[in-house]
């Protein structure tokens, strides 16, 4: 099989490997025997998107179909974009290296907001009109999913379907249907229509939306009588018979993550009130301990991989956690397989068990403390208190841990001056913790690495309605919180307050955004989450030549009752619900988790989960 | 314990692929074969595993070198068998022995080099036949090597042993037998920068292919493959 760049280019550019495919666990398939061919884009670059466990389940999934082929497609480093334009090499899939245009499906995840100028890139560099209404039926047909398709406003001019919700459950009835479709040599516009029967798929075509003069929205409406008014996401009921890959794509060069990723449970029972993760993905769906330990022995063997890690929204809160941690260092100790245990709560059992996974190498400890008061964390619903923390650190500290990592949020709401220097206090107290501990039982000086993120109101979430700060406002608290920290063993860095800020205004936005995302593309806008590579004139400007003010977007408080952009979308909890917790955060009052009491978000009616555990006393 | 030498190939699938790459798809094609591998002591144990050279990114090769070792003594054949059933496309062992003790590994042994290159278009076999001779007959060839810092004049002649037409076609190919490993060393494509200088081409490393024929060691002051008088 011949590279879709020829030698003299991939020579020329940074890690030719990213677009050569032929990693180990590859499927390979003869693209002319099979009936459906999906394009499986993630709109990073590869080191990024091969650390994704969504593509990892997906890429198997949809292969596991005789009838389908999903390849996998990366964003181009810009070096070689730059190339491929010179020498009109359109984008292309990485298994046969053949052009996307060929593809019957191109399909996106959507993790963050700042990779939307990626995914019409993307487009553009496939030959694939970026517009939806531009396209033919010689045309793919465009679908994304991921996290950010909950509010699918600002990229519905340029999508033809949004998959909201797992993907496990619609793809194979979806595939089935176009299948059939294209056996009877019915039209694109006839098969989206088919799709007007599922659950779980909204496709901005058939809704039509118009605008008050305050830019508010007037209405939202179906323009089908098939088009369903409200369109909620669907989720797998049955975690341990569900689909799990038995193999893993092994990257030949190194990328972000290294290593087999085993995937707990699905949802959170905390209710952080910033978290969108913690609503979208509800109810929270376990596995039982047994599967995981076949399907951990399985991927090691598998991959080669030497090192195991645990994911979910947070590990210390599976259920069979204890039997997992065992049954993994049983099997796994003397094979020389680390095992990474990341979003651990830290208390003594977890102190322990880190004791028995690292027992060399104590990597940092680390705390989303979110807030530097105690006030604060209860308007987040944040429960983790000073005390625990402290008690946290006395028992690593203790153990020989130097390095503390705390994570903090800039800008929550209701979030005044003695919060943010309430940051330096809590470091400072924790750095005074070290120092409790005899002198001779410290292997090496303490080091606290305090990192500050800047708070983006998320759609499904009780502060959907709340403003966001400026980014100058943002440059300003970081500046307090970090003269309130005293201690020279702290260090406090924070997040890129621009960017955030553009990530607020696109988290939110409606379809009015879609001309500012083309628009920014058009301006040279790439990578917009990379640092080096944001272009915040490029962003700046596009506003202005659509006429569109980011601050309408960002740092407007809404009201109960205006239209939302995604208010179309169901994600099972209820609007009431998102306003009750709104209420109770302004009044800085906590809500039990899920497992302590159900507050009755409204989860429930996925009929499955820990909705209908017997609820722990 | 058994320690084993083994020769592998390294083809156009995974060319791409860099040296510190290759050695850790090699460790988990170990572990994915299921080898009871030996591993260092220490702090951070590893596989005993070394490689005689890195091969530059973009080359192929059908003579690359490593020594392994194992806690059991296992046959040779089951060992390449099983590696080869897991190693990623394009790496295929060709030969696997015992090798004995006291041999020095693979890198140490390292003295000289087989290449090839193919250059591209603008190069027909009929100005091989007619400039190799003549080229290889310069009492210097000076090219342009990087240092550290910058760019230097070398006299790179010493350093190559042998050239060879061995244009197939209409593919204009040079083989080479240069200097390599930790002493003397010298890069193919710098034989091909000469080769262009000396007929008047533009020089442009990146339209030549290149592939690695095989690494050699001195034994008896002759040039032997790297697997030869080893064995077990």
């Amino acid at each position: 099989m011949k590279n879709a760049i020829p030698d003299e280019i991939l020579l020329q550019v940074e890690k030719p490997a990213r677009y050569v495919g032929r990693e180990v666990n590859m499927v390979k398939k003869d693209p002319e025997n099979v009936d459906i061919r999906f394009a499986f884009c993630f709109p990073d670059v590869y080191e990024v998107g091969m650390s994704h466990l969504g593509l990892q389940i997906l890429y198997y999934f949809l292969n596991r179909r005789e009838d389908t082929y999903c390849e996998r497609v990366f964003s181009p480093w810009t070096d070689l974009e730059e190339k491929m334009r010179e020498n009109n090499i359109p984008l292309f899939a990485l298994e046969s290296q053949e052009p996307l245009r060929k593809f019957d499906f191109v399909g996106f995840t959507l993790q963050y907001e700042l990779c939307y100028t990626n995914l019409i890139n993307m487009l553009d560099m496939s030959n694939i009109p970026v517009l939806s209404c531009d396209r033919t039926d010689d045309d793919p047909i465009i679908i994304c999913g991921g996290s950010c398709a909950y509010n699918p406003e600002p990229l519905a001019d340029f999508v033809d379907i949004f998959y909201l919700g797992e993907g496990e459950v619609l793809y194979d009835q979806i595939l089935d249907m176009y299948k059939a479709h294209k056996k009877a040599g019915g039209s694109k516009a006839e098969f989206l229509e088919s799709l007007l029967e599922l659950d779980g798929l909204y496709m901005p075509k058939f809704y039509d939306v118009s605008y008050k003069e305050n830019g508010e929205i007037e209405s939202f409406k179906p323009n089908h009588p098939k088009a369903r008014k409200t369109i909620k996401k669907v989720i797998v009921t049955d975690m341990d018979n569900v689909f799990y890959p038995e193999k893993q794509l092994v990257p030949l060069i190194e990328v972000v993550h290294d290593r087999v990723t085993l995937e707990l449970f699905r949802g959170c029972i905390r209710g952080c009130r910033f978290c969108q993760a913690g609503f979208v993905y509800r109810p929270v769906r376990e596995k039982t301990a047994p599967t995981l330990l076949e399907q951990a022995k399985n991927l090691v063997k598998c991959s080669g991989h030497e090192e195991i890690s645990l994911i979910s929204l947070s590990t210390s809160d599976f259920t069979c956690f204890p039997e997992l941690a065992n049954g993994l260092l049983d099997e796994f100790k003397d094979k020389l397989v680390n095992i990474s245990l990341p979003s651990l709560r830290i208390d003594a059992f977890s102190i322990e068990l880190m004791e028995k996974v690292q027992e060399v190498r104590k990597s940092s400890l680390t705390f989303a403390a979110e807030a530097g008061t105690q006030r604060l964390r209860n308007v987040v619903n944040k429960n983790l208190t000073e005390e625990v923390i402290l008690d946290g650190c006395k028992l690593a500290f203790d153990g020989g841990w130097t390095k503390v990592k705390m994570y903090f949020m800039l800008g929550l709401p209701t979030e005044t001056e003695e919060d943010l220097r309430g940051i330096g206090a809590l470091t400072d107290k924790i750095v005074e913790k070290f120092f409790e501990i005899p002198k001779e039982n410290r292997p090496k000086p303490v080091t606290v690495n305090a990192s500050a993120s800047c708070f983006v109101p998320k759609p499904f979430t009780p502060f959907q309605w709340d403003a966001q700060d400026t980014y100058e406002s943002f440059g300003e608290k970081a500046r307090i919180a970090k003269r309130s920290i005293t201690r020279k063993q702290v260090r406090f860095t924070y997040h890129n307050t621009k960017m955030s800020s553009l990530e607020g205004v696109m988290a939110r936005g409606d379809r009015r955004i879609g001309a500012v995302i083309y628009k920014a593309w058009e301006n040279g806008c790439r990578y917009d989450g990379w640092t080096d590579k944001f272009n915040w004139e490029g962003w700046t400007n596009a506003f202005e030549e659509t006429g569109v003010d980011p601050a309408f977007y960002a740092n407007r408080v809404r009201s109960y009752d205006e239209i939302l952009p995604w208010d179309h979308i169901s994600v099972g909890v209820s609007r009431q619900f998102l306003i009750n917790e709104r209420e109770k955060a302004l009044r800085a009052e906590v809500t039990p988790n899920c497992r302590q009491e159900c507050s009755n978000c409204g989860a429930k009616t996925f009929g499955g989960g820990v909705c209908y555990d017997d609820i722990q006393v | 314990m058994m320690t084993y030498r083994f020769k592998f190939s390294k083809g156009e699938e995974i060319k791409f692929i860099g040296h510190l790459d290759i050695v850790q798809a090699f460790q988990r094609s170990i572990k994915r074969a299921d080898l009871p591998i030996a591993y260092s002591n220490g702090f951070n144990p590893h596989q005993q595993i070394d490689f005689a050279s890195p091969l530059s990114l973009g080359y192929v090769s059908e003579g690359e070198y490593g020594d392994l070792k194992l806690t059991q003594d296992l046959e040779p054949k089951e060992v390449m068998e099983r590696l080869n059933a897991v190693l990623p496309d394009g790496m295929v062992i060709k030969e696997l022995i015992r090798r004995r003790d006291g041999v020095k590994n693979t890198m140490a042994s390292v003295s000289a080099g087989r290449y090839k290159a193919y250059l591209d278009s603008r190069i027909t076999p009929k100005m091989v036949e007619e400039n190799l001779e003549n080229y290889f007959a310069l009492k210097e060839i000076i090219v342009m090597k990087k240092t550290k810092k910058n760019f230097k004049e070398t006299d790179i002649k010493p350093d190559i042993f042998q050239l060879i037409n061995a244009s197939e076609g209409e593919s204009a190919i040079i083989e080479m037998v240069i200097a390599a490993g930790s002493t003397r060393n010298l890069k193919p494509e710098s034989v091909a920068e000469g080769f262009y200088n000396f007929v008047g081409v533009e020089y442009n490393k990146f339209k030549i292919g290149f592939k690695r024929m095989d690494i050699y060691m001195v034994i008896d002051e002759k040039l032997v493959p790297l697997t030869y008088g080893v064995e077990f």
